[in-house]
């Protein structure tokens, strides 16, 4: 037996910019490339984990074509890396790629959307917990909070590559059609379920949508869409996983779901963080010890971002 | 070829290989970083705040990126002296750097306790006095910002440390930082690191509330280097040249550079912060910036560096 030095699982690499897709106004695509130890590392990536990464030093875009409400955001410099989640991983050879949808709010992502291939950004990860996912479930429902998407997206080829006999659904919403963060048009999406978003499509997974201005789908919050159809369908509790990723208000309203109809629940959850790694403890989510009225403080990046629903304490 | 830079320093009594430490709350207990860098390459690491009791710290949010900087109020959250006997000891024997153990607390018998309770643990080689943290209510702070309560608790911990040196760290928010350095070093410091975290706030325009839900925090990084600059060389000036009481300086160093800096104003050692969150490991390739620094200006030995400000 030879005796092979462990790779690391997390570390930080540097990776190499294959594609920086606009999918549409203000959201983008980005593919990174890691190669040895990195790609080792990112190749056992999970859905829900994610990556910090160093944009301090990418340059602007030309002035003329940043919306006016982002023109202040060109005076700040940033500092502290950014964490993202991935919407895609695939390895092949002795190469990991890793996808990462997102969309350009600030002096970050403004930058990271003049990343363009061949250039080399530092990464940090893969950080976090990710989602699991139990063997006993036949059914398993993704609901997709604005940009809550990228994680589902990649947890939906995970389901149904690892487990290919549950039977997946995606509720997507958006406050508009406009910012529901996925490549196809939504124009002509229907009401009803269907294989409306290309992204969940690809798996074979059906999809609803909703937006809470009914420019696409549903007209309403995407948890009452959900529920609606929750109530119709003949889902047995203990066979059903729900997994969802967004606002925290709509995270809430999930777990509110969840538990009433005792089906468990999966949350993504979303702090500001400086290091990623357990060490500045700077992103908080209130959990409860057990089933007493005591409170501790878990770190989303290190004991989640993915939590148990019924542990966490949200705020509101 | 050149000759090489004696880059050792003897700091408190110590003797540290390189003037390079990671500073408290910046690189937690040591374990969390074994994936990203061989910290026994470091001068001296320091832990995140300890108190006798665990701490759940604030609510969320708790920090916030400013310009070239980060606010945080973190609130002291921590496993308390317990927890951190039981299961971090263990991990901070392994290293093979002097390991500080920075300590908080809400009263002076606290700290004591504390210090008293982990004096006569070999795996540490110090302690390091936190009585400048701006974001707990009692505390922290007030005993950094008045001279009387500084020498008081100086003194107990002084006394509980034992045979181990004390290095006081200072608050910038003072009227003059010399005084409480005084203070702190005729109550017995062995050696003062400066500084601490500015208290400062951000607001958010649109729901026109502070950021943080402590609503203050500690702003460090970049942003505040220059003052930190300014103050370790007033410090060295007023107090601790005279007395040969080392200064760690802090505040703001990325990288070697600003490193050099902060020994040219007068410090013995320097400590990394905020830029372990975004490089971790940096401080390794700041040792050896600062080697080459000293190669290139032919220093043989980095003591010559320290306070070496001309006129």
């Amino acid at each position: 037996m030879t005796n092979e030095p462990s790779k690391p699982s997390k570390g930080a690499f540097d990776a190499v910019v294959l594609a920086n897709k606009q999918i549409k106004e203000r959201f983008y695509r980005l593919g990174l490339e890691f190669s040895g130890d990195g790609a080792a590392a990112f190749a056992k990536a999970r859905p829900g984990q994610f990556a910090e990464l160093d944009l301090s030093c990418i340059a602007l875009p030309p002035i003329e074509g940043i919306p006016e409400d982002l023109l202040d955001a060109t005076q700040r410099k940033i500092l502290l890396r950014r964490p993202f989640s991935f919407c895609d991983v695939t390895t092949e050879g002795d190469k990991t790629t890793v996808e990462i949808l997102y969309r350009v709010v600030g002096p970050a992502t403004l930058r990271m959307s003049t990343l363009s291939k061949g250039d080399s950004v530092s990464i940090i990860g893969p950080l976090g917990n990710g989602f699991s996912i139990p063997a006993d479930k036949k059914t398993a429902l993704l609901i997709v909070g604005g940009m809550g998407a990228g994680p589902l997206i990649h947890l939906a080829k995970a389901l149904t590559t690892n487990r290919p006999s549950t039977e997946v659904f995606a509720f997507a919403g958006a406050k508009t059609a406009e910012e529901l963060p996925f490549e196809k048009q939504l124009d002509k999406i229907s009401q009803g379920v269907g294989f409306s978003l290309a992204e969940f499509a690809e798996y074979g997974i059906k999809s609803f949508v909703a937006t809470d201005d009914g420019s696409a789908g549903f007209a309403g919050p995407v948890t009452k869409c959900f529920s609606d159809w929750l109530k119709q369908c003949r889902v047995a509790a203990g066979d059903t996983i729900i997994y969802a990723c967004g606002p925290e208000a709509m995270l809430a309203k999930v777990a509110e779901i969840a538990k009433k109809r005792k089906v468990d629940c999966q949350v993504s959850m979303e702090r500001m963080m400086a290091c990623g790694i357990g060490i500045c403890q700077s992103c908080p989510v209130e959990c409860k010890v057990n089933d007493s009225n005591e409170t501790i403080y878990k770190l989303c990046c290190k004991d989640g971002p993915v939590f148990d629903s019924k542990e966490v304490i949200f705020s509101s | 070829m050149e000759e090489k830079t004696d880059t050792s320093v003897d700091f408190a009594g110590l003797k540290l290989a390189n003037p390079v430490f990671v500073v408290s709350g910046t690189s937690g207990y040591a374990d969390e970083l074994a994936d990203f860098t061989d910290l026994n390459r470091l001068g001296g690491f320091i832990t995140k705040s300890i108190t006798l009791k665990p701490r759940k710290g604030n609510p969320p949010e708790r920090i916030v990126e400013t310009d070239a900087g980060m606010l945080n109020a973190i609130g002291l959250a921590n496993i308390g002296l317990d927890k951190f006997i039981e299961e971090k000891l263990p991990i901070i024997e392994k290293l093979k750097v002097p390991v500080f153990v920075n300590v908080a607390g809400e009263t002076i018998s606290e700290y004591v306790t504390v210090v008293e309770r982990l004096a006569t643990e070999r795996a540490i080689a110090g302690f390091e006095l936190n009585i400048s943290c701006p974001n707990v209510t009692k505390g922290g702070i007030s005993f950094g910002t008045d001279p009387a309560q500084a020498a008081e608790i100086t003194s107990a911990v002084k006394k509980a440390a034992a045979q181990k040196p004390l290095m006081v760290k200072l608050s910038p928010a003072v009227t003059d930082i010399s005084v409480i350095a005084r203070a702190a070093v005729e109550a017995g410091a062995d050696a003062l690191s400066l500084i601490n975290t500015f208290t400062a706030m951000a607001i958010d325009i649109e729901t026109a509330k502070p950021v943080l839900a402590n609503k203050t925090g500690g702003l460090s990084g970049p942003a505040i280097k220059s003052i930190a600059v300014y103050l370790v060389n007033k410090v060295y000036n007023e107090v601790a040249k005279e007395r040969r009481i080392p200064i760690l300086g802090i505040g703001g160093i990325r990288t070697a550079s600003d490193a050099v800096e902060f020994i040219i104003a007068g410090a013995s050692a320097v400590g990394i912060g905020t830029a372990n969150f975004i490089e971790p490991g940096c401080a390794v390739k700041i040792i050896e910036g600062i080697k080459k620094y000293c190669a290139r200006k032919e220093i043989k030995n980095i003591k010559e560096l320290t306070g070496s400000l001309k006129a």
